[in-house]
């Protein structure tokens, strides 16, 4: 079990007029493996959440247990845990800073202490899996254009070659062509055999590529299982401000109105499906 | 670890010092800094504390955050109060070994200038507890205004000053998160030796400045396309005006600076 959370709790400027719960009472359980979608509106805890996964934030009433490990121990080796965790925040391309696009991926894998050669190698895999070119290597990350800074600034954590990568909101901002091809990326990286968290208040993405939900609301973890057990709450999520996928939608409305489409549809292939075996047939109450 | 800076560290509230005029407050709070220089006795002090206490507790803030801010400056207090009982040696000889000689006099000094300190920081904490940054800033550029005339800039001042403000608080959570990002690739921020911790800040210092250049021209941008074109001819939303209450405010401090004055005259203590 690579990550395991149990009654974590969060609490924002403890003591302050500004007090405010982040996260309350959180547990839940993440498999080797797995594509998991974190789904919540702004300011419900996710980004809060993820800090915990690799112990940049400590110290709150609960455990977080990576591969077996309580990072809420003071003993922790955070370095290794670090390791094993990578974390991509939301715009990672604001985190870039080094003079040559190489140097920059260079910088997690340096902080591991490892050797000079097999930093070098990393690198040079880490450009490759997300699709960098080897002539950008010698570039100033600062010349690329957004899109591309962002693989950088994944590269760099993938070369510290964690087994679970949690992206926050990996694809904000991006246009739709490169929002396809920043999920599909991933979607490569999971099955290179990677666990992936990813951190989305897009329905469609997260139904599209995850195997299992977590919908986040007030720091409480308001549904969970997989896209189709998730969907299927559809008038809850959206009193949460949340939204299911249009095919999800439309797959409700039609079955509203008497037409024969199981709860679990929600790809886009799978509704088309449904669809055409209902055209001639009728409405079933009929 | 960032996040517990408190800078502008204004308390909303809806009390009579609240809806002060900031120009009003402004000027109070210099008068009251003048009448703690003014006072040369614990008589005046005690009036001020009671006038600095008294305007707190009216205004709802927490008593705990007005003595927030004295935290920084603790060591400087416990130092001048320490200088001024060794070296002031007026006054009956408590006691005495060695070369040290603690008397009347001194700890008397010592305990007055200590007073003088807090008293100047609690004064003065009263007006950023109760004020708005942006009301401060209003009320700095209408009080410089008059200099204006004299080639001051006073509405660039003011402006820049609004902009820092409104910055500081964007800027502390950026370095906030690209610390986290670095940290999450391995970055030591907390140990190692002096050269080492500085060269543990570009990854993070480099970032926070080439976002602050992007911020600063989006602002420029921003404030071209809504036509601003500086101080000159520009109306304002909300017109600062003196009113009653202000009156009164001036009165309270008018009178306190009576009864220090008559309490360094003829209670000399």
């Amino acid at each position: 079990m690579p990550i395991e959370i149990k009654h974590l709790t969060h609490t924002y400027m403890p003591g302050s007029p500004f007090e405010a719960r982040a996260l309350n009472d959180i547990c839940l359980t993440i498999n080797d493996g797995e594509f998991i979608g974190i789904i919540g509106h702004t300011g419900s805890g996710k980004s809060t959440l993820i800090s915990y996964f690799n112990g940049l934030e400590r110290g709150a009433s609960g455990a977080v247990l990576v591969n077996g490990v309580d990072l809420s121990d003071k003993n922790a080796d955070l370095i290794a845990v670090r390791r094993t965790v990578g974390l991509v925040f939301q715009y990672p391309e604001y985190q870039l800073f080094e003079e040559t696009v190489e140097k920059d991926i260079a910088f997690g894998p340096t902080n591991l202490g490892l050797t000079p050669e097999e930093v070098e190698r990393r690198v040079v895999h880490a450009m490759h899996l997300v699709g960098l070119d080897p002539s950008r290597a010698k570039k100033s990350p600062f010349d690329l254009s957004g899109g591309q800074k962002r693989r950088v600034a994944i590269a760099g954590v993938l070369a510290m070659e964690p087994s679970i990568l949690v992206l926050d909101e990996p694809a904000a901002g991006l246009d739709p062509a490169g929002r396809h091809e920043m999920l599909e990326l991933i979607s490569d990286i999971h099955e290179s055999g990677v666990t992936i968290v990813m951190v989305s208040h897009s329905m469609d993405d997260v139904g599209r590529y995850c195997d299992r939900l977590f919908v986040l609301s007030h720091g409480e973890i308001a549904y969970q299982g997989t896209p189709a057990e998730v969907f299927v709450h559809g008038e809850e999520l959206n009193k949460i401000g949340l939204d299911v996928p249009e095919c999800a939608k439309l797959a409700a409305r039609l079955r509203k109105a008497g037409f024969d489409i199981p709860q679990d549809a929600y790809r886009m292939e799978d509704v088309a499906g449904y669809i055409v075996k209902n055209i001639g047939k009728g409405r079933s109450d009929r | 670890m960032i996040k517990n800076v408190t800078l502008g560290q204004y308390f909303p509230g809806d009390s009579f010092v609240h809806k002060l005029d900031p120009r009003t407050k402004l000027l109070a709070t210099i008068a009251l800094i003048a009448v703690v220089f003014v006072s040369n006795g614990f008589a005046g002090f005690v009036m001020i504390a009671a006038f600095v206490l008294l305007t707190a507790l009216s205004t709802g803030v927490h008593l705990k955050f007005l003595f927030k801010g004295l935290k920084p400056i603790m060591f400087i207090i416990i130092f001048t109060f320490i200088l001024n009982v060794f070296f002031q040696q007026t006054g009956e000889v408590l006691v005495q070994f060695w070369v040290i000689k603690i008397t009347t006099g001194g700890l008397r000094m010592a305990t007055f200038m200590a007073a003088r300190l807090i008293l100047l920081v609690v004064a003065s904490q009263l007006l950023t507890l109760t004020t708005s940054p942006i009301s401060l800033t209003d009320g700095l550029e209408s009080l410089m205004r008059p200099a204006s005339k004299l080639g001051f800039p006073a509405h660039e001042i003011a402006m820049m000053m609004s902009i820092a403000l409104r910055f500081i608080p964007t800027l502390m959570d950026e370095a906030d998160k690209i610390m986290k990002a670095q940290k999450a690739r391995g970055a030591n921020f907390e140990t190692g030796n002096l050269i080492q911790r500085a060269k543990a800040m570009i990854p993070l210092l480099v970032p926070l400045f080439v976002g602050a250049f992007r911020r600063a021209d989006e602002l420029a941008l921003a404030m071209d396309a809504r036509c601003y074109r500086g101080g000159a001819g520009r109306t304002r939303m909300n017109q600062l005006k003196y009113g009653t209450r202000d009156l009164i405010a001036a009165v309270a401090i008018v009178a306190l600076f009576v009864l220090v004055i008559l309490a360094n005259r003829f209670c000399p203590f």
